[in-house]
């Protein structure tokens, strides 16, 4: 039987000549008609269709028998949605950590996981990074918590979180249908706050790394640890005494000496560095005479900060030998290959991802499709290729 | 929810209330419900670079259609305002929660204050048909106003304006005590202040003796605006305080129930606040 198409509501056309009592009596009518067709429509479905309210694609009776020509098929299909299928796009973003491809979704912009899992196919994306989680649930600051600005945006969320433990307890059974790489991101006040995370959420599934946020600037203290390379470190040393995962720092921009930090961090044990979190920065609500942000100031991001993550990348990932992780303003193949060229192993995606839910798998193309073009055996040739060490010597 | 590239098919300006966008997204237009919204990006480019939401003010199935109304604020809202017949539009949507009419209502009171028409004129089209339907809108001038010409003829069209311009000199909540007294359900959709003052004559009802007019505001659902960033769920810039904690606008919202909104001074209450 062909497929009927799924039940549409009908929208009737307004007719004045009818009475109330009239309309009621046919929209009723025309209610008992449509269920009756809702469950005819089942009527010789298959099993999938059945489930998925969608036709299936061939349109073919359905069959229980496993045809090997229909698996090939499905495979070609799955291999031309995913272009990046057959190219070494496997890079290591952190010592003992290696992914399928060098995309992570950014902490903060990419909620647990699941939310965007509803749009896109997340599995195709190196890692994911969760939302800053802290010892204790968060409600988050006050309104208003993001402000636009010249390509990109201001935020001051807060950290609003419902706590480690809540969220290994909701989020584990789901991260591990997920079908991506789990990294946890650790907010804290204190180097207690960071172990209690850590050690909290340690066997959750799908968690493979921890990625210190000493950078937050949104919350009272939040930015101290990483401003001061002693304090960065110690909170490093502690977590890195609790797990045997690799642990990433992420470092801000508004310290005083971040390749003093980046050091640091290195030498107390980090396996890896993300840079940047984002860059202090104010807008004022010109009719109200203050700012728009209820925090005052916020984090800028969006490839407004492209140039400053790319210049701190440069010099951080020629002070460490443990892979660079880029991020800020990461919004195309293009820009992630300056990230690599500047010493990055991989780059986060973030703020382009409000803007087009798409853009983390374009880049995962992108990058794809970079690497066949230019004939490279894997996407770590590029790493560090703009690098003076490696590249060729800059002008004096 | 989905992704789709709409189609302008023609925009219209409604007086001050600003361009009146319709467009051809059959993918959107098939799942949208009243009090959801799309959100729509502002170019291509990413500067602007926020998505903006708005409310469906027109969900045609049949013709694969929706439309919104666009204040053109900020540069981002003023390129989408500028949209006209045949321009691509990149849609996210819909997303967000959806008024819930009882089957049992025969009269359904909708208010709306401003853009806030956008989920009402939704609901006055799809109900019209099904039961009594009394809509009261009210704006600063008539200029203000949504045209009559746009609504079903059956539907009872009350007016406010602050300056008198046209219909009662007021505001909506002048005229509402009558017409909650007839009203099995109340929808209302605007800005926070009008919520707000649907918030405090919810609150006297709630204390006060059972007398006609209390169920319909006990029950009522409102559609509030938020600043927003992701509208997925993920960067939680669009919350609010309910009776359930800290919700998400574009998740739990844009509809709650009016019982669980948490009012201050006439706005939101303050997110953060123990």
């Amino acid at each position: 039987m062909p497929w009927r198409r799924p039940r549409r509501r009908e929208e009737r056309a307004y007719e004045s000549r009818e009475s109330p009592e009239e309309r009621l009596e046919r929209a009723s009518e025309a209610e008992e008609e449509r269920d009756t067709v809702e469950l005819a429509a089942l009527d010789g479905a298959s099993i999938v269709e059945a489930a998925t309210g969608e036709p299936e694609a061939d349109g073919s009776a359905p069959s229980l028998v496993i045809d090997a020509s229909r698996i090939d098929e499905a495979r070609a299909a799955r291999d031309a949605a995913r272009p990046e299928e057959g190219v070494d796009l496997s890079v290591e973003v952190a010592r003992g950590l290696r992914l399928r491809n060098p995309v992570l979704a950014a902490s903060g912009t990419f909620g647990q996981g699941t939310e965007y899992a509803e749009l896109i196919d997340v599995s195709r994306l190196g890692a994911v990074v969760n939302k800053g989680t802290t010892r204790n649930p968060r409600p988050g600051n006050p309104q208003y918590r993001i402000a636009e600005t010249p390509a990109g945006i201001l935020n001051s969320i807060g950290l609003e979180n419902p706590g480690a433990e809540e969220v290994a307890r909701t989020y584990g059974p789901r991260w591990a249908k997920l079908g991506v790489p789990v990294v946890v991101n650790v907010a804290g006040y204190s180097v207690d706050d960071y172990v209690f995370v850590v050690e909290t959420m340690l066997g959750t599934p799908a968690v493979v790394a921890f990625e210190l946020n000493v950078s937050c600037p949104n919350v009272k203290g939040g930015m101290l640890f990483g401003c001061d390379p002693l304090l960065a470190a110690e909170v490093t040393r502690a977590v890195k005494q609790v797990t045997d995962l690799p642990v990433i720092v992420k470092l801000t921009p508004n310290a005083p000496d971040v390749v003093a930090v980046a050091r640091a961090v290195e030498e107390a044990g980090a396996d890896g560095l993300t840079a940047i979190n984002t860059v202090l920065g104010m807008r004022i609500d010109v009719a109200r005479r203050r700012p728009i942000l209820g925090t005052g100031s916020g984090g800028l991001s969006g490839p407004a900060i492209r140039p400053i993550a790319l210049h701190l990348t440069y010099q951080v990932a020629q002070a460490v030998s443990i892979p660079v992780i880029g991020a800020g303003g990461v919004t195309s193949a293009r820009d992630a290959l300056e990230f690599l060229m500047a010493g990055a192993s991989a780059v986060q995606v973030g703020t382009a991802t409000f803007a087009d839910p798409e853009a983390p798998l374009r880049v995962v193309e992108g990058l794809a499709a970079y690497v066949r073009a230019q004939g490279l055996a894997s996407i770590r040739e590029l790493i560090g290729a703009a690098l003076p060490a490696r590249g060729a010597p800059l002008a004096e | 929810m989905i992704l789709e590239e709409g189609r302008v098919v023609a925009n219209t300006a409604i007086g001050e209330l600003g361009a009146l966008l319709q467009v051809h997204a059959p993918g959107v237009a098939g799942r949208a419900a009243a009090g959801q919204f799309v959100h729509v990006r502002p170019g291509r480019g990413w500067d602007p670079l926020l998505r903006r939401p708005y409310s469906f003010n027109r969900i045609d199935r049949r013709a694969g259609d929706i439309e919104v109304i666009v204040k053109p604020l900020g540069t981002g809202g003023e390129w989408i305002a500028e949209r006209g017949p045949g321009d691509a539009l990149d849609l996210l949507g819909p997303l967000g929660s959806a008024f819930v009419v009882r089957r049992d209502t025969r009269n359904l009171l909708l208010v709306a204050g401003g853009t806030g028409i956008a989920p009402m004129r939704v609901l006055a089209e799809r109900e019209a048909a099904r039961r009594n339907v009394t809509l009261v809108m009210g704006g600063r001038s008539v200029a203000h106003l949504w045209p009559s010409e746009r609504l079903p003829a059956s539907v009872e069209y009350v007016t406010t304006t602050e300056d008198g311009s046209f219909g009662v000199r007021g505001r909506v909540t002048d005229v509402l005590p009558r017409l909650l007294v007839w009203a099995d359900q109340l929808m209302a959709c605007g800005p926070w202040p009008m919520l707000a003052a649907l918030g405090r004559m919810r609150d006297d009802a709630a204390r006060g003796p059972t007398v006609p007019g209390r169920a319909p505001l006990l029950e009522a659902q409102v559609a509030v605006e938020q600043h927003m960033g992701c509208a997925m769920g993920v960067c939680r810039a669009c919350v609010i305080v309910t009776a359930q904690g800290n919700a998400r606008v574009c998740r739990e919202g844009p509809v709650f129930a009016l019982a669980d909104v948490r009012f201050e001074a006439g706005e939101p209450a303050t997110v953060g606040l123990p």
